[in-house]
């Protein structure tokens, strides 16, 4: 029986393992490539870090920097030029303003919102809730082609507000919110009113910080998925790469600087990847949490 | 009745942008969908349903369908039982699931629009690992695996690898070619999206009581396929229509990859409708066509969720 069991265990790891590295392989090729010279790509050598030999590179010195600003190993050439040939910090800067912005202004919409449908008593707060249930149906990306015409009419295209404003209202946020509040016992309510405190104090000394963990579950959600989003800024932001957010920085080194040049490339892709990788590995449980966050009944 | 009118001012900024963000966005697609309105014209005409005949009559749109439809009907399956699978196995195992857990689920994190560009290279015909295992394997292991030499009725002269390795290794381009873009395209949508399913379903999995197992024992249920046809599908019953249900809608809105990988090509075979979208309304100008494919995208999400709220969920809850 034991042994049987062993085995058992064993073909199960056999069966995740390759699964593993199928799942793996694109993460391979990227970092791979971001680390080793063009030739090792292209004769697919080197295994996973290249020879790293010290070498000039060819494209940076006819892009006119002198010999000796080009001679280095791969791994630093790769990454340094990719530096060079586009704004990165910049575009991250754009992905982080654009992020936050989005989730400030969708707690700021739906916290009131949900504490109101959750605990207050008004005329009209079914149908208004009901609205919330019909409009989490309408999938943002579906109706894109409206908003931009209606920014376009606006004269918004190319700015940051249209690449903010058509999420400001996140119904689910509503929903979560006020799924969450009404698990919130009237008492704590009753009690701060005796206080003396108004609404609005109630809803952000009261409820914001019991809503603390729902709220960084759906912090994850928003930021994750706004973070990643390409479709929206690609129909909003036509031309002018101040606005560029990450994904559509990647389109550009793909598309724009040296496409014979593979390294730089893929250096400035892992770059604009990592952050969230890495903040991911770090707070693993509260990401797969806020992620699968639609998930709650 | 607290305190008046509060309540106005916490709901009235969510009232107001649901209904210019979300709801009227609705009604001006219908309306443009049945104009011939372009973005910058200053006048425009009423057209009927002819937006609405060209797209179910001209070819282009014809494939847009077919290709939309192949997707999802692809991904939507296999992602939701390649989750299953992972979840079941995972939940089994003594030690190591974490790990499985973190490296399937990177993909679901990762920027979509970065992985499809490794994904470009990795499959790429000379610069990418896969066919380089490929052509490195003819004649071997690889080879019987892969060629599927094992099967009975698999000629190991005729088999797709077989033919490739006497063609001076002539694998697929895979994004490349017609009769394989599509099911690359599809690959890398089951890739990205089966550890989403695979958490839903984990966290499915934690909510089945012990004592089912044990009473379906009981009952004569003693090996594993039993017990998971008994206790464990039916337990997952809500789990997998809401798997199903955001699989799909997700599915639907595939974008990032077409655009970057194949821009609906080869001859239309990935022209799925986001792509379409984009690309008549944004790139060509012609925004009434546009907003009828927005109409028929929007139609097909609503109906799909309503039927799943009002028509399955009643079944499924146990």
């Amino acid at each position: 029986m034991e042994a049987k069991q062993y085995i058992g265990e064993g073909w199960k790891h056999a069966i995740l393992i390759i699964g593993a590295i199928v799942v793996m392989l694109p993460f391979y090729m990227m970092v791979s490539m971001s680390l080793k010279s063009q030739q090792e790509i292209q004769s697919i050598s080197g295994g996973l870090i290249g020879a790293q030999e010290t070498q000039t590179f060819p494209v940076c010195v006819k892009t006119g920097y002198s010999e000796d600003t080009c001679t280095m190993k791969p791994y630093q050439y790769n990454y340094w030029f990719a530096f060079e040939k586009a704004p990165i910090p910049r575009y991250l800067m754009n992905g982080v303003i654009v992020t936050l912005s989005i989730f400030i202004i969708q707690v700021l919409v739906a916290l009131p919102c949900a504490y109101a449908l959750a605990k207050l008593r008004f005329y009209g707060r079914e149908f208004v809730f009901s609205m919330v249930l019909f409009c989490l149906l309408i999938p943002v990306h579906g109706i894109a082609l409206p908003l931009y015409v209606m920014l376009a009419q606006a004269g918004l295209v190319d700015t940051y507000s249209a690449l903010i404003l058509p999420w400001t209202i996140s119904v689910f946020g509503i929903f979560l919110m006020r799924q969450f509040f009404m698990t919130v016992p009237d008492e704590l309510i009753d009690a701060a009113r005796m206080d003396g405190m108004g609404e609005y104090a109630i809803v952000w000394k009261v409820m914001l910080p019991t809503a603390i963990p729902a709220l960084l579950a759906f912090a994850i959600f928003s930021v994750v998925a706004h973070w990643n989003d390409y479709f929206w800024p690609r129909m909003v932001i036509t031309g002018n790469r101040d606005l560029f957010t990450p994904p559509l920085g990647i389109r550009e080194f793909r598309g724009g600087i040296d496409s014979d040049e593979f390294g730089p490339m893929m250096a400035s892709i892992v770059t604009v990847t990592v952050p969230l990788i890495v903040a991911f590995i770090i707070a693993q449980k509260r990401f797969i949490e806020g992620i699968t966050l639609t998930g709650m009944k | 009745m607290h305190n008046s009118k509060a309540h106005i001012w916490f709901i009235a900024p969510a009232i107001i942008l649901m209904i210019i963000i979300l709801i009227f966005p609705l009604f001006l697609a219908g309306g443009i969908s049945f104009t011939d309105y372009n973005l910058g014209n200053k006048t425009f005409e009423w057209v009927g349903l002819e937006n609405y005949d060209k797209m179910f009559n001209r070819k282009t749109y014809v494939k847009m369908i077919w290709a939309t439809a192949t997707y999802v009907i692809v991904v939507v399956p296999i992602s939701v039982v390649l989750g299953l699978c992972a979840a079941m196995l995972l939940n089994s195992l003594r030690f190591g699931a974490d790990i499985y857990k973190t490296i399937f689920f990177l993909p679901v994190m990762a920027t979509l629009l970065a992985m499809a560009i490794a994904w470009e290279f990795t499959l790429h015909p000379t610069l990418g690992i896969v066919n380089s295992f490929l052509a490195n394997g003819c004649g071997g292991v690889r080879e019987f695996i892969l060629g599927f030499h094992w099967l009975p009725w698999v000629d190991s002269q005729e088999s797709w690898y077989a033919v490739a390795c006497a063609n001076n290794m002539d694998f697929p381009y895979w994004l490349k070619q017609k009769n394989t873009a599509i099911w690359t395209v599809c690959f890398i949508g089951i890739w990205q999206a089966f550890g989403f399913n695979m958490v839903l379903y984990l966290a499915g999995l934690t909510g089945i009581p012990r004592e089912l197992y044990q009473a379906a024992e009981m009952d004569g249920a003693k090996s594993t396929w039993e017990q998971f046809k008994l206790v464990t599908w039916p337990m997952l019953g809500p789990t997998t229509l809401f798997v199903v249900t955001i699989t799909t809608i997700r599915t639907f809105q595939v974008f990032d990859t077409i655009e970057i990988l194949t821009k609906g090509g080869p001859s239309k075979t990935t022209y799925v409708m986001m792509y379409a979208i984009f690309e008549k309304a944004i790139q060509q100008n012609l925004t009434s066509i546009g907003a009828a494919i927005t109409v028929v995208f929007i139609g097909f999400i609503l109906v799909l969720t309503f039927f799943q709220r009002y028509v399955i969920e009643k079944r499924v809850h146990y």
